[in-house]
C-alpha cells in the first residue's frame, strides 16, 4: 500500500473530534447494530486506519491514524461483547462518559451481578444478609428461612432463587 | 520497481526466506539448493561464522562451538525453566548476563541471543540478495503467536542487528493463513495447527475476502517437534544403557549422535512403516572398542511414545475454540504448519480431532515464509491489499499491592490497542511509584512473566487519594508493549518501551549494528561444501525445485478448504505469600477488600523512595515488595 488508504483531511478531522464520538458514532453504526454489522464496521474502519494500511504516511498523520486505529479496536471489543456492551450502553445513558476501559466494562458487569445477588430492595438485602450470616454459623435451616423471607420481597431475583435452591439441595444432601 | 521486502520464517530448527514478485511467491533456496536452512550457527576458530545445514553437521565434531535452537532461549530470563533445560541438553556454554539475561559463550566470546539469531537472519538476507542481485534491507519476520513481548522485542532486535528494517513482526499461524487464503476471495473460518520445532500454536481465523481476522490464538512455547525427538533419544539411550550399562547421555558427542539419529528416524517414519536405526559407534567403551547401537522403531511404537504430547496440543485447541466461541463443526478448514505435521501419526490425530481432512497443499516448512513474503509485498505496495487483524496472545497486567497483578488488556484482544487505568499511591506523601508490567494469566504477579518495570516520581506528591496517575498500556500491531505513566495534576510523563531487563538496551543494539556482528557470517556461495561437510549427515536435500507459487491453478483453487509460566517463580521467592494466611479464595476479593488488605499490610516499614536500581527482583527490605500502587475506587475515563 504505497498511498494512504484515506484522505489526509479526513484523518485530521477524525483525530480531532474522536474524543467527542461514542463508539457507535466512531464505527458509523446505529445504536441497535447487530454483531455482524459491528464486525463489518470494524473491518471497513480498519481498512482505512490500521497501521499496515498507512505505513508510508508522513507524521503526524501516521501517528493520528494509529491513535484512531486503537480507538476503533477498543470500540469493537466493547460492542462485540454483550456484557461489555450492556455496561457501556448504561454509561452512555447516564451521560458520564463516551469511553469505557475494557477491564472496567467487565468489572462493572460483575459488580452489577454481585449487587443483584445482594438484593434490590432494602428488605431483600436485609434478609439476604441474615441468611449469609446464618450460613456462616452453619445454621442451614435459618439460612433457608431468611432466604424465603427475602424472596417474598423480590420474587423474581434470579440470584436469590439460585441461592435458595442450592441451600435446599444442601439440606437434602445433609439428611 | 518498488522496494524489495522479504518474508522470513525464523524457526527453532529451520529458517526459510521467501519473496513475492509480480504476483508470484517463491521460496529462495540457499547456495546448496536447499529451500530451508538449519537455524544453526557454527563458530570457527578464526571467529568467522557459518550458518545452516553445513553448520549443523559440525555439531558432532564441535558441539560446544555450534549453537542450535536459539529461538528456545531468545527473550528468556536466565532462571527460566527453558534455559535450565537447554543447559542440560546443549553442549554450548549458556551463561548469565547482568539482570538475569542469557549469553552464549563460544571460544571465549559472549553473544546475546539476538546476535545469534541475527547471524541466521543475515544468512537469509544474503540468500535473498544473491537471488535478486539487489540490496535487501526490509523484511517481515514471523514469530510463534504465543511469543510474549520480551521474545518479540528480542526478535525485532535480531532483525536490526542483521541489518534489516523489520516492517512487521507477524504471527506464524496468521502468515500461514495468508499464504493459503490470499487473493482467493474466501469466506471461511479456519484453524491453523502450527507445530514447530520448539513451539505449538493454534489460531482460529475468520477470513472474509481479503480480511484475515484472528478470533483467538493459544499456544504452548514449551512443546514442539524437538520433544518428539527427545522421546526417541530416550528410547535409544535406554536401549544403549540396557546393552552396555553406560549412559550415553553423559557424553556430549554420543548424545549428539543419538540426537541426529533420532531426528532422522522421526523423519523416516513419515515415509516408512518402520525404521532401522544403526549407529556404528555411539562411544568407545572402557577398553577403547567402539560400542554401536541397532534398534528398529515402528510407527505404532512411535505413536505410543508421543501420544501424550499430541494430546497436549488438543487441550490447547479446545481452549482456542472456546475463546473464539466456536466448535470444530464451525470450521471450514484446518491448515497444518510446521515440519512435525508431516508425521502420519499426527495427521491422523488432527483429522480425528477436527473431524475433517487437514489441508497440506503447501509445504508445511515453507508456508509461513510465503505468507510473510505476501505481507511484506503488501506493505511496500508490491501486492494487492490484504488486511491482517491479529490479537495479543496473553493477558497484559500491572502489579498492584499485595503481590497481585491486575489484568488491563485480556488475551485475544485485537491489536493495536491502548488502555488507560488510573492508580493512586500506596501511602500519603509517597515519593515514587514502581510500575511493573507482566504478561500471563495468573492473578499472582510472580507467576507471570515480568516484561519490565520503571519508577515514576514526577507527580505532585500529596495524600494518597489525591494523587492520580494514569498508566497507559499500548500494544502495537507487532504485539509489542509500551507503557506510559502520566500525572493527572501536572501532565508530567514517564514512559518506557518495555524492555526486559535481560534484553538489550538501545545503545548495545547500536553498537552491535556498528560493529556488524552479523557480518561474521561468511558470504553465501563463497565456500564450497567439502566432502562430508555439507548436509551429508541429513537425508539428501531435495533437488532445487522451480519456484513454486502458492496460487494453485484455477481449477484447484476452488477446492481449497474443501469446497507463563513459571519464569519468575525462583526470583520472586521473597514476595508475600497471601495464601500463607489461609486466604485461599483470592478470586473473591473485590477492590474494596483489596484496598483493605493493602492497608492492613502497611504496618511494615516501606522504604518506597529508595527504589533499587541494581536488579529487577531485589526486594527492598521486609515489605510486601509488590509495586506500591493500587487501584483507585473511581477510575477516571
Amino acid at each position: 500500500m504505497a498511498q494512504a488508504a484515506i484522505d489526509p483531511h479526513e484523518i485530521h478531522a477524525l483525530a480531532r473530534i474522536m474524543d467527542e464520538l461514542d463508539y457507535y458514532q466512531l464505527l458509523n453504526l446505529k445504536p441497535g447494530a447487530s454483531t455482524a454489522e459491528i464486525r463489518r464496521a470494524f473491518h471497513s474502519s480498519s481498512r482505512s486506519f490500521h497501521p499496515d494500511a498507512n505505513r508510508t504516511l508522513e507524521e503526524p498523520l501516521r501517528e493520528q491514524c494509529e491513535r484512531i486505529s486503537k480507538r476503533i479496536t477498543e470500540a469493537y471489543c466493547v460492542l462485540r461483547d454483550p456484557r461489555r456492551r450492556k455496561a457501556y450502553d448504561a454509561r452512555l445513558e447516564s451521560g458520564s462518559s463516551l469511553r469505557i476501559q475494557l477491564a472496567e466494562a467487565r468489572q462493572s458487569h460483575e459488580e452489577q451481578r454481585k449487587a443483584e445477588r445482594r438484593g434490590a430492595t432494602a428488605q431483600g438485602r436485609q434478609f439476604h444478609g441474615k441468611a449469609e450470616a446464618a450460613l456462616k454459623r452453619g445454621d442451614l435451616a435459618a439460612a433457608i428461612q431468611n432466604m424465603q423471607m427475602a424472596m417474598t420481597f423480590e420474587a423474581n431475583n434470579a440470584g436469590f432463587k439460585a441461592m435458595l435452591a442450592e441451600l435446599r439441595e444442601r439440606q437434602k444432601a445433609g439428611r | 520497481m518498488a522496494e524489495i521486502a522479504v518474508g522470513i520464517d525464523l524457526g527453532t530448527s529451520n529458517t526459510c526466506v521467501a519473496l513475492m514478485r509480480e504476483g508470484q511467491v517463491e521460496v529462495l533456496p540457499n547456495a546448496f539448493g536447499e529451500r530451508t536452512s538449519a537455524s544453526v550457527v557454527h563458530f570457527h576458530e578464526d571467529g568467522s561464522v557459518e550458518v545452516g545445514n553445513s553448520a549443523k553437521a559440525k555439531v558432532i565434531h564441535a558441539p560446544a562451538q555450534t549453537v542450535s535452537s536459539a529461538k528456545r532461549l531468545i527473550g528468556r530470563y536466565f532462571f527460566s525453566e527453558e534455559v535450565k533445560k537447554a543447559q542440560a541438553i546443549y553442549a554450548y556454554e549458556i551463561c548469565e548476563a547482568p539482570n538475569h539475561g542469557v549469553r552464549i559463550e563460544v571460544n571465549g566470546e559472549e553473544f546475546s541471543l539476538p546476535e545469534i539469531s541475527a547471524m541466521v537472519l543475515r544468512e537469509m538476507k544474503q540468500i535473498a540478495e544473491r537471488h535478486t542481485g539487489e540490496k535487501v534491507t526490509k523484511a517481515v519476520i514471523t514469530v510463534p503467536a504465543y511469543f510474549n513481548d520480551n521474545q518479540r522485542q528480542a526478535t525485532k532486535d535480531a532483525g536490526r542487528i542483521a541489518g534489516l528494517e523489520v516492517l512487521r513482526i507477524l504471527n506464524e499461524p496468521t502468515a500461514a493463513a495468508l499464504a493459503y487464503g490470499f487473493g482467493m476471495g474466501l469466506n471461511q473460518r479456519v484453524a491453523v495447527y502450527d507445530l514447530g520445532g520448539g513451539t505449538f500454536d493454534i489460531s482460529v481465523l475468520e477470513i472474509g475476502k481479503d480480511i484475515f481476522e484472528v478470533l483467538a490464538t493459544c499456544g504452548d512455547t514449551f512443546l514442539g517437534g524437538d520433544d518428539f525427538d527427545d522421546r526417541i533419544i530416550d528410547l535409544l539411550a535406554d536401549e544403549f544403557v540396557g546393552q552396555y550399562k553406560i549412559n550415553p547421555r553423559n557424553d556430549p558427542f554420543a548424545f549428539e549422535k543419538l540426537k541426529l539419529a533420532a531426528e532422522n528416524a522421526k523423519k523416516q517414519l513419515s515415509v516408512d512403516e518402520e525404521v532401522r536405526v544403526t549407529i556404528d559407534c555411539v562411544l568407545n567403551g572402557p577398553d577403547g572398542a567402539p560400542l554401536g547401537l541397532e534398534r528398529t522403531i515402528t510407527r505404532a511404537e512411535f505413536a505410543v511414545l508421543v501420544q501424550d504430547l499430541i494430546q497436549r496440543t488438543f487441550k490447547v485447541c479446545d481452549e482456542a475454540l472456546q475463546q473464539s466461541d466456536l466448535t470444530v463443526r464451525d470450521l471450514d478448514g484446518v491448515i497444518m504448519v510446521g515440519g512435525p505435521t508431516r508425521l502420519p501419526v499426527l495427521r491422523e490425530a488432527v483429522k480425528h480431532y477436527f473431524q475433517q481432512e487437514p489441508r497440506v497443499d503447501v509445504d508445511p516448512d515453507e508456508v509461513v515464509a510465503m505468507g510473510a513474503a505476501i505481507h511484506a509485498a503488501s506493505l511496500v505496495g508490491e501486492a494487492q491489499d490484504s488486511m491482517l487483524l491479529d490479537v495479543t496472545p496473553l493477558d497484559l497486567r500491572i502489579g498492584v499491592a499485595g503481590g497481585l497483578a491486575e489484568p488491563v488488556i485480556e488475551r485475544n484482544t485485537p491489536v493495536p490497542i491502548e488502555q488507560t487505568r488510573t492508580f493512586t499511591t500506596f501511602r500519603d506523601h509517597q515519593e515514587s511509584v514502581e510500575i511493573r508490567v507482566y504478561q500471563g494469566d495468573h492473578r499472582h504477579a510472580e507467576k507471570n512473566t515480568l516484561l519490565g518495570q520503571f519508577e515514576f516520581s514526577g507527580y505532585q506528591k500529596g495524600l494518597r487519594s489525591d494523587v492520580k496517575i494514569d498508566v497507559t498500556f499500548e500494544i502495537d500491531a507487532d504485539g509489542i508493549v509500551n507503557v506510559t505513566a502520566t500525572d493527572q495534576a501536572t501532565g508530567q510523563q514517564a514512559s518506557t518501551q518495555i524492555t526486559l531487563s535481560s534484553g538489550l538496551g538501545e545503545e548495545e543494539i547500536q553498537q552491535m549494528i556498528q560493529q556488524d556482528v552479523a557480518g561474521r557470517v561468511a558470504t553465501a556461495g563463497v565456500q564450497t561444501p567439502a566432502p562430508g561437510d555439507g548436509p551429508a549427515a541429513l537425508p539428501a536435500p531435495p533437488p532445487p525445485a522451480p519456484p513454486k507459487s502458492v496460487f494453485a491453478p484455477a481449477a484447484e483453487r476452488e477446492s481449497l478448504f474443501g469446497t507463563g509460566d513459571q519464569d519468575l517463580a525462583g526470583a520472586a521467592g521473597d514476595e508475600l505469600e497471601l495464601d500463607a494466611e489461609g486466604d485461599t479464595d483470592l478470586d473473591l476479593l473485590d477492590d474494596e477488600e483489596l484496598i483493605q488488605l493493602t492497608e492492613e499490610s502497611t504496618s511494615g516499614p516501606l522504604d518506597i523512595g529508595a527504589a533499587d536500581d541494581d536488579g529487577f527482583f531485589d526486594t527492598s527490605g521486609d515489605d510486601l515488595s509488590g509495586p506500591e500502587i493500587e487501584l483507585t475506587d473511581e477510575e477516571i475515563v
